[in-house]
């Protein structure tokens, strides 16, 4: 088995940074995940010209859809398996179910864990210290994992071919699953105060008064409404109000 | 504001934008980091990060899981600052509501993109089943330019209505900080409820309670 040069990695690995760049509702990010693993895919028997390219490329072009971070698993894996040379349909079921797993994972460490941790820190370090600083906490934590979760996911990918199970069972992995939940919580609940006061702390009696019924009446309405009803037009509505309301 | 002061705003929405999900994902599409350095290049570094603070709250209900369709905060960010740039805390709560309304907009612009999308890989179906790295090159190259263009026109036109709202701002300066208030509390509402939500099972309440212990704790200390 011929293995792609460090060049093709490290171009794959670049190019997992556009992979939702033609998300659409037909193959959603499957055009991207076939740009990334092209580079992987030029060491294939025949080369760029070869059928075994041309096929193998067609497939990874086809649907896919994951966390966009942890793509590079699937490029990885379905390069090793196209280079090991497994059947086509044998790729196909590969790819499809990381479909689930990738999405689960990526979506609950990322979306719900990572970057509303560091969305907070950056919250609550604005709140208190110099214009800038907090902005620079949340992108230095955010990315820090990000870039390194990317880098990872291509190198386990290839590493595991169709093992991958094993890669997304690892001790580090489910560890950081459990723990960036509760983290992320926590650290909503401390930045909270702080920009509460940082926004209205200086503010009258009557404006404390409103933002407390404001969060008062957001709890309520998007416990019953979100997610159709969400914070966003929540509040359009209620600077509606306040623009007619002081215009009548 | 000078041309190049409009023109480097024009620049930065762009770039907040296809970060959101085209180009890179560090997220300088979040309010937080659009908004402060959009109060740098106008010059009014704290109406910046009171901007991005307060837009950030809002951003923090995202879940961009699957193909859910979001706002775009990082333009929304941008023209917000510009919107509340020296009026203080009654400017505030407009520059917000500037905000709200590009994001919002934002999210039809995606749909659209990705209908858009949708229709070149339609188009392209044949030449991408057949593994042509052209094919694909164009469809992906394509997307990010196009993303490039939306998030281009979303930040002009919500710089066109900040500046519209900076001119003849909507409320008197005692309702803007009563919108600022309003605002800030619906914000913050909304970030607890989806701070409990990031935990799975019942342990929700008691980390984001640990959490706001430690927070007031912190203001009552220092």
């Amino acid at each position: 088995m011929a293995t792609p040069s460090v060049t093709a990695f490290v171009r794959s690995a670049l190019r997992l940074l556009t992979v939702q760049a033609a998300f659409n509702y037909e193959r959603m990010i499957g055009v991207g995940l076939g740009y990334a693993s092209e580079p992987l895919l030029r060491a294939l028997p025949g080369g760029r010209e070869g059928q075994h390219y041309h096929e193998a490329l067609g497939r990874a072009a086809g649907y896919f859809n994951a966390h966009p971070y942890l793509v590079g698993l699937a490029a990885g894996a379905t390069a090793r398996a196209e280079h090991e040379g497994v059947p086509g349909p044998q790729v196909e079921r590969l790819r499809t179910a990381l479909v689930g797993p990738l999405g689960a994972v990526g979506d609950r460490l990322v979306w719900a864990g990572t970057l509303p941790a560091a969305s907070a820190v950056g919250l609550a370090l604005s709140a208190h210290t110099r214009a800038g600083v907090g902005a620079a906490a949340l992108l230095a934590l955010y990315n820090v994992p990000h870039l390194l979760l990317r880098v990872w996911g291509l190198v386990a990918g290839w590493r595991h071919g169709t093992t991958l199970g094993r890669a997304l069972a690892a001790p580090m992995l489910r560890g950081s699953l459990t723990a960036i939940g509760p983290i992320a919580a926590c650290a909503i609940g401390f930045a909270t105060p702080l920009v509460a006061n940082r926004l209205v702390g200086d503010l009258d009696l009557a404006a404390w008064a409103a933002a407390v019924v404001g969060a008062g009446v957001a709890v309520v309405v998007l416990r019953l409404l979100s997610p159709r009803f969400g914070a966003l037009r929540l509040a359009l509505v209620a600077a509606t109000a306040i623009v007619l309301g002081t215009a009548l | 504001m000078t041309a190049g002061v409009f023109a480097a705003l024009l620049a930065w929405g762009m770039v907040t934008g296809i970060d959101l999900v085209s180009f890179l994902q560090v997220m300088v599409a979040r309010p937080l980091v659009a908004a402060t350095v959009a109060g740098a290049i106008v010059g009014d570094s704290m109406s910046g990060v009171l901007v991005g603070m307060l837009l950030e709250l809002y951003a923090l209900e995202v879940l961009p899981v699957g193909g859910a369709r979001y706002p775009d905060y990082g333009p929304a960010a941008v023209a917000g600052t510009v919107a509340a740039a020296g009026g203080g805390m009654a400017m505030l709560g407009v520059g917000a509501v500037v905000g709200l309304l590009v994001a919002y907009a934002g999210e039809g612009s995606i749909t659209i993109l990705r209908r858009r999308n949708t229709r070149r890989v339609r188009e392209a179906a044949a030449s991408l089943d057949a593994g042509n790295f052209r094919t694909i090159q164009r469809v992906q190259l394509g997307g990010i330019t196009w993303d490039a263009f939306r998030a281009l026109l979303l930040t002009g036109a919500g710089l066109g209505l900040a500046l519209a709202a900076q001119r003849w701002p909507p409320v008197s300066p005692r309702a803007g900080i009563l919108l600022t208030a309003v605002l800030a509390g619906i914000g913050l509402g909304s970030a607890v409820l989806n701070g409990k939500r990031l935990v799975q099972g019942r342990g929700g309440a008691a980390w984001l309670g640990v959490g706001i212990a430690g927070g007031v704790a912190w203001l009552l200390l220092r």
